[in-house]
Order: structure tokens, then sequence, then C-alpha cells
């Protein structure tokens, strides 16, 4: 059906002027059109929340750690400015440089790893998960997702363009190393559970919608839990961690302080919210108010009313991706979308359902929202790759179902035409 | 065509998983939606009642104890007042996460406090507990210090601690403060609440170390009500001097302890009150016996012997069995219950005696036949009932007397009823001081009662209190019974007095070599001490003596009770005598006594 159908939206497309063929290896996207601006507004519109929540909470914060009160809101401001710098630049160089660039990328997050391996480590964060210059310190594994992220989306597309995406040496066994080595690094030595799980959900994602047949993706989820049973059980402290999650109140004066001190701050918040500047868990109580307990704060200021409205532009976000990756102009551009989509997602819903005692503790933060400049300046970086993709989506979705056959194509391009504008009116 | 077509379709596929992946986000998005409703809106009571538990705390705010002072000439100096140290703490919970942290602290804390670095340490990293004392003490110049180095887990609590200004002096009249706020023995322990005040109370939302938050909402805040500051009837020269004649005296006398009351008749002040040995009561955790913690004046009652048949007078003249001038034959010994009562010291044997040469020779059977006159010639059932009624409720013995001190004991009076174990010898024991308990202070309070006009006044130690507010109020003296004796007895019993300190001066004992302008009197008494397993020690006595000094009135009743002094000659003449001479000559010479104008 599918196939009757495109003949009808090839056709569009010729009309308006695509070359009519997706361009998978030649990196050519087509021509230019105006970017997606609300990819934008809504992701600065995150950024100015979090900034906010911390701004509030940053005399608190300076307090109980001996900081002066601007202290916070200094450093996140910095950490803004280089995300825009990050921003700029890739949404500037071709994405097809990147695509190309995977090597060095992961040369320099793995180079990047083991220099944070090999740091003497601060005692207040005993993981080797930090690499400090003089003042200025960064999480390596942030650099690591943003550069599997292209690397996973360079794989992808090229198994898929050459109908690999089946088969057991090319495509399966690499992602398995690929998977392999993280664990054994980030999970194992970083102790990194959290940014594991972001990087094995985006590479299992990326994996079932590049077609990988269903059979390996179970395979993929068996070796993942076989290697989730073993940290946990190796671990001491991840079986705390499994034991607070299972029964957080009876744990709530040992290693469940944090959980049980969040779910404080949530439901404390009740409908409304404390006010901004009100918060009271952010006194001390709970520990990385500002960092990866940054929802638990919101939700205590903002309540329920507010946490609605800042899922609703998580929402949005999402939904703005979905739709540029399914307008992408190719598969590259579209698993590099699908990835970032993944990445921001499964990090927000971790961290998320850690607060909310959903899943355990983990320790990541909230895209945009949690204060530390590592994530966003990568978070930004991915989206740049974003929004450059999204001045080369084709003007509706190259699918899909009956009624979409039968569909007047110009009528959905009025529909959608609300963030796809006409390209006569592009530069 | 049939590549663009299998290309399309490919795209069309991935676009469809696309869309099943992103229905899932949206569900597992949905979810947390549910769970946030039923944590904020469905639980939020039971959160809320979880944060608060956390989040607000009741503080105390302590109130400041309040100080005493006491009368120095026209002014008044402070004796006790606060000096505000801290006692540091630590929350090993907060502390012990990192080795480091804690030897680093243990370091900082021997350098600031002195002590041991592995004491601090090993305290620091206590198990169990969310608080354990690091020192108490502290002050204000060592905890800036400490607060300077910006040591996690360490914290420290204000507190007020006594300071005496005028060290050990009236240590026991006063008592202290313990370590916990708490006053014990003399006035501390007494007025402990007077003196405390009312702490005041903070309920706030605090930040996790207790600080609260200014911009919390239901603070709720009583403030403290200090305590109230107290001015002492003692005065300070008078109460310095008679320390130190105790002190000297005690050496003199070799004595066992010495307690010695100075009282204003006409009001019931105490103007000074000691004992000896005694302690410091900045340093009172240092005292091993806590028996010297006691103000034995008001807290031992001993039988006071002789000093007794100044009252034993007194109740036979206002009862009008005897006048001032009255003789008798005195047949130098009495058989009372089959045991035969007679005098101690050399009288002269049976012959004629007057009222005066009864009190002034001390005869035993003088006041045993003063008895019998109160029940009509022998002692019986009236004799004892009319001995008792004037011993406590004229003289309130056996009573405790209220004053303002801890550990108060009311002494002890056998009732009259005929208990079958020699009531009559007992009756006529207690005519002249044994076989009843008093203490320095009520003897003081009973013998003032009858030279003052007939008025028992409430011995009493607090001038004025000034409260929280600043007002201040005098103590009115209190009266407890009027008409102890009629005012003729009352005058009567001056010169009786006045006669034996003549008599003794004259006999020899030339320290009490007082001027004319003075009225002194007083009477010895060479008490027998009980021995536990029966009868009395027949080599043991204890030497007191009450007496009076003043100009046209009494102005000061003094008494003094020296337990088991080692001198050669009886305990009241040599033991208490010299004491009372001592004092008497301290009040005149320093100007304290008003002298006679007629």
């Amino acid at each position: 059906m599918n196939i009757q159908g495109s003949p009808r939206r090839r056709s569009t497309f010729q009309s308006r002027g695509n070359t009519g063929e997706n361009k998978v290896d030649s990196g050519d996207l087509g021509r230019k059109h105006k970017p997606d601006y609300w990819l934008v507004a809504l992701c600065v519109l995150l950024l100015a929340i979090g900034m906010m929540v911390v701004y509030a909470i940053s005399p608190a914060l300076g307090a109980s750690t001996g900081v002066s009160g601007s202290h916070y809101v200094f450093k996140q401001l910095l950490a803004v400015g280089l995300s825009l710098v990050a921003f700029m630049i890739t949404a500037q160089v071709p994405v097809r440089y990147w695509r190309h660039a995977y090597k060095p990328l992961l040369i320099g997050a793995g180079l990047m790893t083991l220099v944070a391996i090999a740091m003497p480590v601060n005692p207040s964060y005993p993981a080797h998960r930090w690499v400090r210059l003089g003042g200025f310190s960064f999480q390596s594994v942030e650099l690591l997702k943003f550069a599997l992220l292209i690397w996973l989306a360079g794989f992808l597309a090229e198994r898929v363009s050459r109908q690999e995406i089946a088969t057991t040496d090319k495509t399966l066994k690499p992602l398995l190393i690929a998977m392999g080595a993280i664990g054994l690094v980030i999970a194992g030595i970083q102790s990194d559970l959290g940014s594991t799980g972001v990087i094995v959900l985006m590479l299992g994602t990326l994996a079932f919608i590049a077609g990988l047949p269903f059979k390996r993706l179970l395979l993929i989820g068996g070796i993942v839990a076989v290697g989730l049973f073993i940290a946990i059980s190796a671990t001491p402290y991840r079986r705390d961690r499994l034991s607070t999650y299972l029964h957080p109140e009876a744990n709530c004066q040992s290693t469940g302080y944090q959980a049980c001190q969040a779910l404080i701050a949530v439901g404390s918040g009740g409908m409304v919210g404390l006010g901004l500047g009100k918060s009271v868990q952010a006194n001390g109580y709970l520990p990385e108010a500002a960092n990866d307990s940054i929802f638990a704060i919101y939700a205590e200021v903002f309540g329920f009313i507010g946490v609605v409205v800042l899922l609703g532009v998580y929402v949005a976000l999402f939904s703005r991706l979905k739709g540029i990756a399914e307008r992408a102009p190719d598969d590259f551009s579209r698993f590099i979308v699908l990835g970032v989509l993944t990445w921001l997602s499964t990090q927000a819903l971790i961290n998320i359902g850690a607060m909310i005692g959903l899943l355990p503790l983990k320790g990541i933060t909230l895209p945009f929202i949690s204060y530390g400049g590592t994530s966003v300046v990568f978070v930004a970086a991915a989206v740049g790759l974003v929004f450059q993709i999204s001045r080369y989506t084709s003007y509706i979705a190259p699918i899909n179902d009956e009624r979409s056959m039968h569909d007047d194509s110009r009528d959905r391009r009025r529909i959608r035409g609300a963030y796809h504008p006409n390209p006569s009116s592009s530069s | 065509m049939a590549y663009t077509a299998s290309r399309a379709g490919s795209v069309n596929s991935t676009v469809k998983r696309v869309r099943t992946w992103y229905a899932l986000l949206l569900l597992v998005i949905g979810i947390f939606g549910v769970r946030l409703f039923y944590l904020q809106v469905i639980r939020y009571d039971h959160y809320k009642t979880a944060a608060l538990h956390d989040q607000l705390h009741q503080k105390v705010i302590p109130a400041t104890r309040g100080t005493i002072e006491a009368h120095d000439g026209e002014k008044t100096i402070p004796i006790v007042l606060n000096q505000k140290l801290y006692t540091v703490f630590a929350d090993p919970v907060d502390i012990k996460t990192y080795k480091t942290d804690v030897d680093k602290a243990a370091v900082r804390l021997a350098s600031t406090l002195g002590g041991e670095v592995d004491g601090y340490a090993k305290k620091l990293q206590a198990k169990d507990t969310r608080y354990v004392i690091l020192a108490k003490k502290v002050t204000p110049e060592q905890r800036t210090k400490l607060l300077s180095y910006k040591l996690a887990g360490l914290y420290s609590e204000e507190r007020d601690y006594r300071t005496y200004p005028q060290g050990s002096m009236a240590a026991q009249v006063l008592g202290f403060v313990s370590d916990e706020g708490q006053g014990d023995y003399g006035l501390e322990q007494a007025l402990n609440k007077q003196l405390a005040g009312t702490p005041g109370e903070l309920k706030a939302i605090t930040d996790q170390s207790g600080v609260p938050l200014a911009a919390s909402r239901g603070n709720v805040q009583t403030a403290p009500k200090n305590g109230d500051d107290l001015v002492l009837t003692v005065n300070m020269g008078m109460q310095a001097q008679l320390e130190r004649i105790l002190a000297d005296q005690y050496k003199k006398t070799k004595s066992k302890g010495l307690s010695a009351v100075i009282m204003d008749p006409a009001t019931g002040k105490i103007k000074a009150m000691a004992n000896y040995p005694s302690y410091d009561p900045a340093k009172y955790s240092e005292v091993n016996d806590p028996k010297i913690f006691e103000n034995a004046s008001v807290s031992e009652a001993i039988e006071p012997g002789s000093t007794m048949k100044l009252l034993t007078a007194a109740a036979a003249l206002d009862q009008g069995v005897i006048k001032p001038d009255t003789t008798y034959f005195d047949p130098s010994k009495f058989v009372i219950d089959d045991f035969t009562v007679k005098n101690i010291e050399e009288d002269g044997g049976a012959r004629q005696q007057s009222i005066a040469s009864v009190l002034n020779l001390s005869l035993n059977t003088g006041a045993t036949w003063m008895l019998m006159q109160m029940g009509g010639g022998s002692i019986n059932t009236k004799a004892r009932t009319a001995w008792y009624d004037y011993l406590t409720s004229h003289f309130q013995f056996g009573n405790d007397s209220n004053i303002e001190q801890g550990y108060e004991t009311a002494g002890l009076v056998t009732k009259p009823a005929n208990n079958g174990a020699g009531i009559n010898l007992t009756y006529a024991n207690m005519s002249f001081g044994q076989g009843i308990l008093v203490t320095p202070l009520q003897m003081t309070a009973a013998v003032s009662s009858i030279i003052n006009g007939g008025t028992y006044y409430q011995p009493y130690l607090v001038d004025s209190t000034t409260d929280s507010n600043g007002k201040t109020t005098t103590t009115k003296p209190k009266v407890v019974k009027q008409n102890v004796v009629s005012p003729e007895v009352s005058r009567a019993m001056i010169p009786l007095m006045e006669y034996i300190v003549d008599e003794h001066y004259k006999e020899g004992f030339s320290y009490l070599n007082f001027s004319d302008s003075y009225a002194v009197g007083g009477k010895t008494g060479t008490a027998q001490i009980a021995n536990p397993s029966g009868g009395y020690y027949a080599d043991k006595y204890n030497g007191t003596y009450t007496g009076f000094v003043g100009g046209n009135d009494a102005q000061y009743v003094i008494t003094v009770f020296n337990t088991q002094p080692s001198v050669n000659g009886y305990a009241g003449s040599y033991g208490g005598q010299p004491i009372f001479g001592d004092i008497a000559h301290m009040l005149i010479d320093n100007g304290y006594v008003t002298p006679k104008t007629r």
C-alpha cells in the first residue's frame, strides 16, 4: 500500500524541486529552507526554566556549601554561553562533516574517558567521571554520548543503505562490541549506570528503528539484562540502591535518604507548589538539589500544575524532534535526530523516574534544566545538529497510512505548514 | 522505479517504527503524569506531613538566668553573674563520610580547644548517634576560630554559665547551677524557677542544620521571659568578715565544722550566714563530698544545749509562772523518771537561786524547775503541753523556716503525749536544750522573737527582686507569729542576757569587753551529743552560743554552732562564746551597730 502511495508523494517532492532521491551517502541534503525555530524556542524555554529554578535556590545552595549565592547562577550562565557556542558550531558545520568526523570524535571521547579514569578522584564524587583542567571540569561521558550519537547514526545509515541491517557480522557484532565496551567502561569503571542506560537505550532504539530484526533486539535486551544483573550484584552500593528503590521509606535515614527526600519534595509541592523561592528541600535536605534532583525541587516549587507544564514542554520538544526525524532528508540525518530524541527523552525519564520513585536513583541530569555545564553544552551541540537538519526536511511526512494516501497532500501541507514554511519564503 | 519504491518503503517502515517507539514514549510520560498526580495531589497530605516532620523544628530560646547581688554599704554588688559560653558538639553522620575530613577536624579541634587529636577523632566517628559533645565552656573567641575553619558537621550551642566575682563568698548560701542549667543547693535550688525564668520557643521551618528560613511560613515565636535578678539581704562586708572569723576559729578551736547566722531581729533579714568548711561554686564539680554543698545553718539540726534556757525562761515568764525577779531554792538535782537531772557546771550546790543566776550559771535544774512551774510545780501533761506549744507554735521549732534555701531541715520536737518512754525526762532535757533538734537559723529566729518585742519574723535572704520587665519588688518582712512573748517579757529578756555577758566578762572572759554604748547579751550552750547506740557520748560536745548586739535595741541576733571543738573547758564557753565575741566585736568595730543614745 505504501508502495502505491509513494509515487504520488514522490511527484510532490519533485514538483517542489527536490532531487527526488534520498541521498543516503552523498551528504547532499538538498535545498535549504527556513530552520525549525520552534525547536530552538522550546530548548530556550527549558533552559530558562532551569535557570529560574537554579537562580531561586542558589542562595540556599550557597549557604549549605559555603559559597556565595550568585556562584551557581554565574556558573550556569557560563554554561549556557558555552552551549550557545556549541550550538552555533554544530548548527553551521555541515552534517556530512560530522559524519566523517566520527572517528576522531570517538577517539577524543575515549581519550577523555581514559583521562577521567586516570584523574585523582574528588572525594565528594568518588566515581572516575570527571576531567578537570584548572578550574574547569567536565564529564567525559557527555562527550562520549555525542560521539556515539554520530557514529551510531552513520553506522546504521550505512547498514541500511547496504541492506545489511539484518546481518550478524556487519551489524549485530559491532553493536554488541560497542555495547560491551561501554558497559565495561562507563558502568563498570565509572559506575555510571545512568549514562550507560541512556546510551544503551539510544543504541537499542536506533537499532530498532533502523530495522534490526526483532529477535536480534531481544538478544540485545537479554544481554543488557544479564549485564545489569551482574553490575548490580557485583557492587554493594548498587544492591543498596536497588533495595532502597524497592523499599524507599524503610531506608529514609540511610541509603534511601535522597530517594525519600525527593519524594517528600515532590509530594509536598501539592497541586500548585510552594512558589518560586520558597523551596525548603533545597536548604540542605535534598542532596544534589540543583543537579540530579532539580526536578523534585521544581515539583516542590511549582506543584502538579507546573509539572504538567514542564512535561508538556518536553513533549512539545520531543514532538518537534519526531516531526523533523520523519521528514529528515536522509537516513543519517534521521538517525541523528532520533538519536537526539532518544538521548533527551530517556535521560529525562530516567532522571524524573528516580525522583518520583519509579526508577532507582541514577545520578544523571535532567536535560536543559539541571545545573551542570557539561550536560547542557553537549545537549546543545546535539540540538544544533538537529537544527541544521531541520533546514533540509521535506514538507510532509513520507508516509504512511490509508488516510494519508487519499489525502490531498496540499491540505496536509497546510496543516503542517505552521512549522514547515513554504520554500518560496525561505532563503 | 523499483529501487525508489523499495527505498520509500524502507523509509515508510522506518517512520512507522519511529511512531511506534514514540507512542511508547508518550505512554511512559503519561504513566509519569499519573504517578505525579498520585504523589502531589492524592498523597499530598502524607508528604506534607513527612516534610514538616523533617523541616519544622522546635527550638528553645533559653531565658537568661537572673543575677544575684548583695548589699555593700549603700550600694549593691554582684556576687553571681552569667557568662555566655558554648558547648561544641558534632553530628558524626554529617562528618564521618570521609576519613580525611575527620582527621582535619580533629587536628583543628585539638589546636583550638586543647586536648588529644585522637580523642576528638574517636568522638567524631561515634556510631549510632547524631549528637556528640566535644567540649563544654568554649569561649566566644575559641568558637569564632572554630567557625572560621568551616568544618562540616560541627555545631555549637550557646549556654549561660554562672560566674562568681566574689569567689567562694557565701557559696553555701548561693548554691550552684549544674551543667544542665538546674539550680542545686542554696538559693539557686530554692528559687530555681524564679531565677531560671521561662524559656521562649521558636517553631520554624529550618534548613537542614536548623537555621530558620526567613521566607518560611507559619513560624511561631514566643519570647523567653528572663529570670528575676535578686538583691540579697546579706551585707557583703559582714559576710566576708564572718567567713574569715569562722575560718580562724575553725583552726583555733580544732572544730569539725562551724556555722553562724547574723540576723536582723526587727525584720528577719539575714545579714550574714556562713559555714566552715565551704567550697568554690565555680569549681563545684571538683567537690568530692556533697555534704559540703549544704548550708549547715539551715540543713543541720543538732541538740543546741543550754542556749535553749533563754527560751525556757521566756516561755515561763510569758505564762506568768515566774517573774524576772523570782528566786527559789534550787536542790541541785531532780529525780525524774528514775533519772537524776543535775547541773554540769559548778554551781555551788543546793541553794537559793534567781532567774538571772539560773541563766548565768546555766543550771539544768533551774531550767527543769521553770518547766515544773509551767505544770504548777511538777513536770506533767500540762507542763509538757505548754512547753510543746511554746516550742512549736511560738518559737517555730520543728517547722521549716521557709527561708529561700535548698535542703532545709525542720528539726525535731518530741510530742508531749506520754509515749511510755520517759516523756517527762525527755521534756526536762528539752528545757535545757537536749533531746530536741534545731538549726542555727531556727535558734536565731526564735531568740530574735523574744527580744524584739515578741514578733517572730520569717527569716529571709532576698531583699528585692527585679523581673524581666525591670519591675523591682522589695520583700516586706513577714510576721509568722505575733505575741510570741509579751512586750514586757521581751523587755525583761534583754537585761537578763546582758547580765550573762557581764558576769562572764567579770569571770575572766576578757574578750567580752564591750563599751557601755552597746548592748551585748547572750548565752552559751555545751551540748551533749547523742550516741547512735544509746545515751550520750561522755567526751564529745558541741559548743553553741546565741546572743545579740545592739544599742537602744537589739540590732543583730547571732547564733554560732561549733561541732565538737577540742578545747580546754566547756564547749559553749570555749568553743562557742569566743566566736560570738569575735562577731560582736567585728559588728561594733565596723560601725554596723548604732550605739545607744539613751
